[in-house]
């Protein structure tokens, strides 16, 4: 606590002060990561890092316009021809860095490698529903175990790879040195240190706005608010929001900041202890000040939300209600249950931010309830909040994202009966869930989609507090906007005046 | 001397080998790694797969022999996130750790030992009581406020010198000083006690009689006796600047082994931190070692007693 005021002090005290003219030239783009790459191959890992590299390097199967609908990328166009089949046209006259044509051998060789199993991606679990890909002339015909309604928004992420090159070359080499068909290939890596890209000026869709991009790992986000300050770096990543509102009466500088997909949402236990009672749940929920969460704690990074849902998921319905802060009402409920006094514990791990802990603790204690924060490190806490209900605590927090705007991937693994981190079992809600996973057609699920978030208000085994923000600092003239789905595509990027 | 010396190597090795029980169990309480590695929404199906792959549903006592036996064969596993041995990631981010722990230690002997010694000389006097400020300030200053106040004021606002990154001996000032601040007040400390030790000595003031100055004395006496102490704690010194940069290395985006450390922590690479860890105690129990034998050859009476 005293490092953060101490730190925040001085970075007030040096916001204060004249910024240096910026070293860095027009053509050339330096960004500031927290962390590196962890593989740039980009069918292993997909964290925030690696992505906002390796989406630079390489075309992905579709992808999403800036209003999140999923448009063209390497396919020009696809069509179901029956619930289990779908059918992509390949975008011709698009070359890989090495020179070689995109061809829809390698569409089908990047599908078929990310869910072989022996592959081992970490990614696989969202790709697994796919059950093979196959080249058919200018077209790449891939199939599913089931009618499989998440799959377009689970391919934006597929990236395509040549076939050849990785062949040739075995996957950890692959991995060292990729060759995408990007706007950008790589320059350089010093693993740790920082990654170049350089502009791939044959690039199909157009010429890329800068020469050269360079990432730089900077880990503190103190260090990154000093680079941009001081011209070292043009753009950083994942600021938080003190250091938001500090950069924002900076003339210079400025703040771009968007809602993401990520729900931050409180687990209330509905198997074991107090909170088995769904009183004593719907009066924790009433309890819930979101608003002062967002405004005091998040300083705006945030928005608030109805249900365990953003609006940037296929699912999410506006006119499901959320939940009336209501103390008085709240109180009422708890007495009703006979719970006044009961023990709730509050899991939580360093991954979650202690203060919005501590003031969900707060809340819920006005109404007459007990709550015992229990710090766990991670991995316990994984272990009791994936394990049996009387170990997983009465409440905890999530950040939750599938990287798939979709439901399917949120309140499917969050809720269903039989999932690890459910502590919740309502067949009605299984029903809903298990159909709108099996249906192509988009009106049905949404209704489903409707129906499940209705049993949600009633039976509250959790409840949405905001939408997450990402933050990023630049130097004033970038012109960018981010998009929900924390995609750092540079060819979205121009300096502006 | 030999025999004194087999002993200390076995009592080393003992203390590697207890080091990496430690570690082994340690890692194993903090919970199954598996759960740190798969995506949230994997199914209880990809976990134990996962699992079975990673080897973390054998027996714990058959997972600590296959341990040990891969440690033996100098075998440390390949980094479940990055894909490669851990040994190459360490590797390479060992050259950046040596250099800030040189610039560390070049700032901590240039600067605390010279101000050790004139605060012996010249004890008592406004020279010392400035001196001490600055050694105590050295000492008692955390580094993640030392190094973001460095930052803001070399960097920020004067433009001196890099903000953060590696490259160049400009990039090696700030994160050196940082690091070497508290070495720096812990050989002053030391520097002015064995000196101030071996000026209340007879052959100080018998070199006094002689007519000899106090500067010549210090120089030609008394440095060469005040340094028997001073040199072995700087083997252990090092030892501490090579393992304990973590918080300098994150401040200044410095891609050393500290950084290493947080970044496989937060990665949830658990084979590299284990690598990480094991390094750094071998470093740290190599040092001890190297400071005793030092320390036994400089004083007979160590090794006759020891």
């Amino acid at each position: 606590m005293l490092k953060q005021v101490v730190m925040y002090a001085l970075l007030a005290a040096a916001l204060a002060s004249p910024l240096p003219a910026s070293a860095q030239g027009k053509d050339a783009l330096v960004v500031d990561l927290p962390n590196d790459a962890a593989t740039l191959d980009p069918h292993v890992q997909w964290d925030t890092d690696s992505y906002t590299i390796y989406r630079n390097i390489f075309d992905n199967l579709v992808t999403r316009d800036p209003s999140g609908k999923i448009v063209p990328q390497i396919a020009t166009a696809w069509r179901y021809t029956n619930d289990t089949t779908i059918e992509f046209d390949i975008r011709s006259g698009v070359t890989f860095h090495d020179g070689s044509p995109l061809t829809p051998a390698d569409v089908a060789f990047s599908i078929n490698r990310i869910i072989n199993p022996a592959f081992k991606s970490p990614q696989l679990s969202q790709f697994d529903q796919i059950v093979s890909a196959e080249a058919r002339g200018d077209k790449v015909v891939m199939t599913t175990k089931t009618p499989y309604p998440a799959l377009m928004a689970q391919l934006v992420k597929l990236s395509i790879v040549p076939k050849a090159v990785v062949e040739k070359v075995g996957d950890q080499s692959f991995n060292q040195n990729p060759v995408g068909s990007g706007p950008y290939r790589l320059a350089a890596w010093q693993k740790g240190v920082q990654t170049a890209l350089e502009a791939n000026d044959r690039y199909w869709g157009g010429k890329p706005p800068f020469k050269s991009v360079t990432f730089r790992v900077v880990p503190d986000v103190a260090t990154r608010v000093a680079d941009l300050r001081t011209g070292r770096a043009d753009i950083v990543r994942q600021l938080g929001p003190d250091e938001a509102t500090a950069l924002k009466s900076e003339s210079q500088l400025q703040v771009l900041a968007g809602p993401t997909e990520r729900i931050g949402y409180m687990f209330i236990n509905a198997q074991s202890g107090p909170t088995a009672d769904v009183r004593v749940r719907r009066a924790i929920a009433q309890a819930i000040d979101q608003k002062a969460i967002i405004e005091a704690l998040l300083q705006g990074y945030g928005d608030p939300v109805n249900i365990v849902l953003t609006p940037a998921n296929f699912g999410y319905v506006s006119d499901v209600p959320g939940y009336e802060f209501n103390l008085a009402k709240a109180k009422a409920l708890v007495k009703e249950a006979g719970a006044e006094g009961a023990s709730l514990t509050f899991l939580t791990s360093p991954a979650y931010d202690r203060r919005v802990v501590e003031a969900l603790q707060q809340m819920v204690q006005e109404i007459g309830l007990k709550v015992e924060i229990v710090a766990l490190d991670h991995p316990t806490f994984l272990r009791r909040r994936q394990g049996r209900p009387d170990e997983a605590g009465s409440l905890s927090l999530g950040r939750w994202s599938c990287a798939c705007q979709d439901a399917d991937g949120v309140i499917f693994p969050l809720f269903r009966t039989g999932s690890i981190w459910a502590k919740y079992s309502n067949p009605a809600f299984d029903d809903a869930v298990d159909n709108a996973r099996k249906i192509l057609d988009e009106k049905q699920r949404l209704a489903f989609y409707r129906k499940a978030f209705e049993i949600l208000r009633e039976d509250v085994p959790g409840i949405g507090i905001y939408q997450d923000y990402a933050i990023y600092g630049a130097r004033k003239e970038l012109q960018w906007k981010p998009t929900p789905n924390e995609a750092f595509f540079i060819m979205d990027m121009k300096w502006g005046k | 001397m030999a025999g004194y010396a087999f002993w200390r190597l076995v009592q080393a090795a003992i203390a590697v080998f207890g080091v990496m029980t430690i570690v082994f169990v340690i890692m194993r309480l903090a919970g199954d790694p598996t759960l740190l590695l798969v995506p949230e929404g994997a199914t209880r199906e990809h976990i134990e797969a996962l699992r079975h792959e990673l080897g973390f549903d054998r027996p714990i006592a058959v997972q600590y022999v296959a341990y040990l036996a891969d440690v033996l064969r100098l075998d440390f596993g390949q980094s479940v996130v990055q894909r490669l041995p851990a040994t190459a990631i360490l590797a390479s981010r060992l050259p950046y750790t040596l250099e800030l722990a040189l610039g560390a230690s070049a700032i901590a002997l240039l600067v605390g030992i010279p101000a050790g010694v004139a605060m012996a000389v010249w004890r008592g006097g406004a020279l010392e009581r400035l001196l001490a400020t600055f050694v105590v300030t050295g000492q008692s200053m955390p580094t993640f406020l030392s190094g973001i106040l460095l930052i803001l004021v070399f960097g920020v606002l004067l433009g001196w010198l890099p903000t953060s990154g590696s490259g160049g001996l400009s990039s090696l000032v700030l994160p050196s000083i940082a690091l070497g601040a508290l070495s720096m007040a812990t050989f002053a400390r030391m520097a002015r006690i064995a000196v101030v030790d071996e000026l209340s000595k007879d052959y100080v003031r018998a070199a006094r009689a002689r007519g000899l100055s106090q500067g010549a004395v210090v120089v030609r006496h008394v440095l060469r006796n005040a340094a028997v102490p001073v040199v072995t704690i700087a083997a252990l010194e090092f030892g501490n600047l090579l393992a304990g940069a973590v918080i300098v290395e994150t401040v200044f985006a410095w891609p050393g082994i500290g950084q290493l450390a947080i970044q496989s922590i937060q990665s949830r690479d658990f084979v590299v931190v284990q690598v990480v860890v094991l390094f750094v105690s071998v470093i740290y129990v190599a040092m001890s070692l190297l400071a005793d034998l030092a320390y036994a050859w400089l004083d007979p009476r160590i090794r006759l007693h020891g």
